[in-house]
């Protein structure tokens, strides 16, 4: 049997004294989309920020493994230079850092931790130019400061350049639908299914069912009270749009 | 004649500073000093500043260079002007649009004030530099105090004509040595001409650095300032602008890195004597180790200055608990027509913007230092000289890598 991309063992995880995450286990194996669906609260951004190593949370129990290799015991920048990447619900808004130096930071800095050259400037730039077009990003918006004056649908497609640009091995899309009309989340769509691929994996957060028509999923997980209590085909999303998570919380623990 | 109520009891510092002052025949002040000392944190202009608790010691008198240190700054294409010790040095000629020469005195008024004072004591001369025309290279003040540790001061009186386009660039450095110096400017920029004007304090880290630059701002003049701090362990730079001609505007920027021991202090005072003029007042200090960063703020609006528009700000970024930024932004309005505003910020790098960069690949150390960067973005963008502005950035690169 083949490493899965991304197995998550009995992970608890809390922020201040509150428990959020009480013992999720996950297992996405290579080139499969997984989506994980819950109501607010129920703590599926918390499992996105815990993946990605914000130092808010404390994981209390469990281990993730990225590819065999243990992923909690790193740095969030070495998390993405090993193939992790987040795409934020609500992307950070950064004054003063023109959107181009951070991609070439963020592409260069993963190059270097992996022990390979850096980009050259004409490559980088052949690069940004080709993966912005299928984005309809133009060369204007990444002159701008990173996420800056961005409307809701150039964040997030910005989000899916870096991640085209990037090239992670997982990738966790967090909300990627909120804040998107429908012309824009069909463009956002369209870029998340170009990259998808044998060897990346994708772990897709929503709340809605809306989404996974556009990206359809491998498998559906209910998330619930910090864990998952139901995984199923993508029929699942759509039960649970026609019923609602009522159903899901008098699971037994 | 002053006389106060209680006498001041002299401590060393200003015991030196009498006996300097005498020596080099200048009764008044020695007098006044021994009358009332230095100002401490009770004189309103020094809150933040006591000069009487932090002016540890006073070196002896600086006598001519006769040696150079290695070159703080070097901007490409820029005409170098040296002042060593407070005396101009043989300089080279002089481009286009530009006259050098030395007057006897320093170029600051008598304003009310403890550092002027001891400046028009002891700066023996001024360099002159009358600017006409669209002056091509960047004119580079470099000021040093060489040899020993020794307290000096220097001065430079420069008249911008009418339409003349100027950049200045003066940088403070010299031997290694805990010198006092004490620098003044004073510029007068005439109608429709456009000045730039920055300052790089680069002193010796033990050195105590003050410099005091006057503006008179004539019609329709347009004025940037940028003063930097990134030298010396005390360190004041006064800035006092006038606007003296109706639809005038300045810009008048800082920079105050401050590190570990270090104690900064920009203290601006702008003045809008005229109608129709407008200014924008942008200081940013960041601060580390065990440190204080301090600014003092003030616009004032005479009574006919109607229609003044004017807003000033600070920015505060503090990089460890243990440094104070502290501001003081006031503004003194006597018109009626106007607007003014000020504000004042003051907070750590944000966690969700570092957490965002590091989640991208970017290492702890390098997405601070494009947060900071960016922070800083603001008061060096608008610098338009290539070379000038990579020369500051290299500045400001070297301040964040090293930690003191």
């Amino acid at each position: 049997m083949t490493t899965p991309i991304l197995e998550i063992r009995n992970l608890h995880a809390r922020i201040d004294d509150r428990e959020i995450l009480k013992g999720v286990n996950l297992t996405i194996p290579a080139g499969e989309v997984h989506a994980v669906m819950g109501r607010n609260g129920s703590g599926k951004s918390t499992l996105s920020y815990v993946l990605a190593g914000k130092e808010d949370y404390e994981v209390t129990e469990g281990e993730v493994l990225l590819d065999g290799v243990d992923l909690l015991s790193m740095e969030p920048y070495e998390r993405a230079a090993a193939g992790l990447f987040l795409a934020f619900q609500y992307p950070i808004e950064i004054p003063g850092v023109a959107t181009m130096t951070f991609l070439k930071a963020a592409m260069n800095g993963q190059r270097k931790a992996r022990g390979e050259a850096e980009m050259t400037t004409p490559d980088f730039m052949r690069a940004v130019k080709e993966a912005g077009s299928a984005l309809n990003i133009d060369t204007d918006m990444l002159k701008r400061p990173l996420n800056v004056g961005f409307s809701g649908g150039e964040k997030k497609r910005a989000e899916v350049l870096q991640m085209a640009l990037l090239q992670p091995k997982m990738c966790i899309l967090d909300e990627t639908d909120s804040g998107l009309d429908i012309d824009a989340l069909q463009v956002v769509s369209k870029g998340v299914n170009a990259l998808r691929s044998a060897g990346r994996s994708m772990l897709v957060i929503t709340h809605y069912q809306r989404l996974l028509n556009h990206i359809v999923p491998d498998v559906v997980h209910v998330f619930s009270d910090g864990r998952i209590v139901e995984s199923g085909d993508k029929s699942l999303a759509l039960q649970l749009e026609a019923k609602g998570y009522a159903d899901f919380d008098s699971e037994p623990a | 004649m002053l006389k106060p109520k209680m006498p001041v009891r002299l401590n060393a510092v200003e015991e030196t500073l009498i006996a300097q002052l005498t020596s080099v025949g200048d009764a008044a002040n020695a007098e006044r000093i021994s009358v009332i000392g230095l100002p401490t944190r009770r004189v309103e202009a020094y809150h933040y500043t006591d000069l009487k608790m932090l002016l540890k010691a006073v070196p002896p008198l600086a006598s001519a260079a006769n040696s150079a240190s290695a070159p703080a700054l070097r901007v490409a294409g820029a005409h170098q002007l040296m002042i060593a010790n407070g005396v101009l040095q043989h300089s080279a000629t002089a481009p286009a649009g530009v006259i050098v020469g030395v007057a006897d005195g320093s170029a600051l008024s008598g304003r009310e004030d403890v550092l002027v004072r001891l400046n028009t004591a002891l700066a023996k001369q001024s360099l002159t530099l009358n600017l006409e025309g669209s002056v091509d290279p960047v004119l580079q003040i470099d000021r040093r105090s060489e040899g020993d540790a020794a307290h000096s001061a220097s001065s430079a009186k420069i008249f911008v004509a009418d339409d003349a386009s100027v950049t200045i660039l003066e940088t403070y450095s010299g031997s290694d040595a805990a010198h006092l110096s004490n620098h003044g400017s004073y510029i007068a920029v005439g109608k429709n001409a456009t000045l730039t004007h920055i300052t790089v304090d680069l002193s010796a880290s033990g050195a105590t650095h003050f410099a005091t630059n006057e503006y008179q701002i004539g019609e329709g003049a347009k004025v940037r300032t940028l003063a930097i701090h990134a030298g010396a362990s005390l360190a004041r730079t006064q800035i006092f602008a006038k606007f003296v001609g109706e639809g005038a505007h300045g810009d008048f920027t800082g920079l105050n890195l401050v590190d570990n021991g270090q104690h900064l202090d920009f203290t601006l005072d702008v003045n809008h004597a005229v109608a129709n003029t407008t200014s924008q007042e942008m200081f940013k200090q960041i601060a580390r180790g065990r440190s204080k960063a301090v600014f003092q703020g003030r616009i004032v609006v005479s009574r006919d200055a109607q229609k003044t528009d004017a807003k000033m700000m600070m920015q505060g970024l503090m990089l460890s608990d243990e440094a104070e930024i502290l501001s003081k932004p006031e503004l003194e309005i006597y018109a009626d027509d106007v607007v003014c505003g000020h504000g004042s910020t003051c907070g750590e790098l944000d966690a969700d913007s570092l957490f965002y960069l590091m989640s991208r690949g970017i290492p702890k150390a390098e997405a601070e230092t494009m947060l900071v960067r960016g922070f800083l973005e603001a008061v060096l963008d608008p610098i338009e000289d290539a070379a000038l502005n990579e020369a500051l950035t290299a500045v400001v690169d070297g301040w964040l890598l090293g930690a003191r």
